[in-house]
């Protein structure tokens, strides 16, 4: 019973090996947000606004880098709007000019109107800069979890304590 | 030690480990299908300028194009077991109006029409009412890949989106061409639009550009008679 409150030692290698399973998840995180250009290069589906191709839960990986061509129209690209902080996954529809200064209008495939309501006020267009990546990949409901979790606060609070009582009674 | 902790934990990472394998050899097996799309037919059909307000409540008046086009195209090869929609659109493209140096508003691109075509396996994820929905499901019952989705035959089609651009102006606007894409949504795996040259199995989509043409003046707008009064 509570082996390892009895010796600090292996109470010690546990708090490390955690700390090294954390760091590991955080720094493959910040890897993939360095080759993918983005600030947050894997993102959860929340809203039904681009179904049937994308449901609530899905994961989406996004790539944020103009190598081979710029971010155009027909892209499906998650943006981040001023004052706003939930980031929308919506398709381009509408890109007039070229380069850094272009104007891009977006449009969920399930909505009927385009997404100028969405925008800030005074806001027609996105600009490349309120972009964080174009999606490239997709997993689906592997984020449900997440939905879950946020939704369910006491979820949280369940898992956070199982994980605790885990890790203190887990012998070796 | 064996605890039944860390047999759960195995299970469920042995699990997920065999799911992600399964799951990459499907998004794999997107490159052994062959993509030979064509298009037949790509023109417009009626060319119309009005001028307009972007929504009720603005003062502000532009100009918007509404081009009506006819659209012959097979894109069914596209459909393979892992494609969940296919999302096919038309584009209009123009140049830069004055096509001033600044390199501002050098290219200006709009999508006109879109579609959803849904594979038989995604036909109830489709945003259809009741009866839609039915007729759907058993134009392709018992199906799994149907060959008759993604053949599209559209004649003097409406567009669903009538552009306008910055300026507020677009009539007279010279050298527009129309221009078919696609985008292959899977079911698991990378998403995929029509690439520019041949890649291995997936022929590149050609003939999807229709001629350049001209928008025309703007069109007075003929004053409606006024119905029923309220």
């Amino acid at each position: 019973m509570l082996s390892s409150l009895q010796n600090p030692r292996q109470a010690a290698a546990q708090l490390m090996n955690f700390g090294l399973i954390l760091s590991t998840a955080f720094m493959m995180w910040k890897g993939l947000s360095v080759i993918s250009d983005s600030p947050s290069p894997i993102v959860v589906v929340l809203s039904g606004s681009m179904e049937p191709a994308f449901q609530r839960g899905d994961l989406l990986l996004l790539w944020n880098r103009n190598l081979v061509s710029e971010t155009n129209v027909g892209e499906i690209v998650v943006y981040n709007v001023k004052g706003k902080d939930i980031p929308i996954v919506h398709r381009v529809v509408r890109k007039f000019g070229l380069g850094p200064d272009a104007k891009l209008l977006t449009k969920g495939d399930n909505n009927a109107a385009d997404d100028t309501e969405l925008y800030a006020r005074g806001q027609d267009y996105l600009a490349r800069q309120d972009i964080v990546g174009s999606v490239v990949g997709y997993i689906p409901f592997v984020g449900y979890v997440t939905i879950m979790l946020s939704e369910h606060p006491w979820m949280k609070t369940a898992m956070l304590g199982i994980m605790g009582l885990v890790v203190v009674l887990q012998r070796e | 030690m064996y605890s039944s902790v860390v047999r759960l934990q195995n299970t469920f990472g042995f699990f997920t480990t065999v799911a992600f394998v399964v799951a990459a050899i499907i998004a794999a097996s997107d490159l052994l299908a062959p993509r030979t799309p064509s298009v037949g037919l790509l023109k417009t059909t009626n060319l119309q300028v009005v001028r307009g307000r972007p929504h009720y409540y603005s003062s502000k008046k532009e100009e918007y194009a509404i081009i009506k086009f006819s659209l012959d195209a097979d894109l069914s090869s596209l459909f393979t077991w892992n494609t969940k929609q296919l999302f096919v659109y038309v584009t209009a493209e123009w140049p830069s109006v004055g096509g001033s140096g600044s390199g501002q508003n050098a290219t200006n691109q709009a999508v006109i029409w879109d579609s959803i075509i849904t594979s038989p396996s995604a036909d109830h994820l489709a945003n259809l009412g009741p009866i839609a929905m039915k007729k759907l499901k058993r134009s392709a019952a018992g199906k799994s890949i149907d060959p008759n989705r993604g053949k599209l035959s559209l004649k003097n089609q409406r567009p669903k989106y009538q552009i306008s651009h910055p300026s507020g102006k677009v009539a007279e606007q010279e050298d527009v061409v129309l221009r078919l894409h696609y985008n292959v949504q899977p079911w698991v795996g990378i998403l995929t639009w029509n690439q520019d040259a041949d890649f291995w199995k997936w022929t590149t989509l050609r003939n999807n550009l229709s001629k350049k043409f001209k928008l025309p003046a703007i069109k007075k707008k003929v004053e409606k008679k006024a119905g029923a009064s309220s």
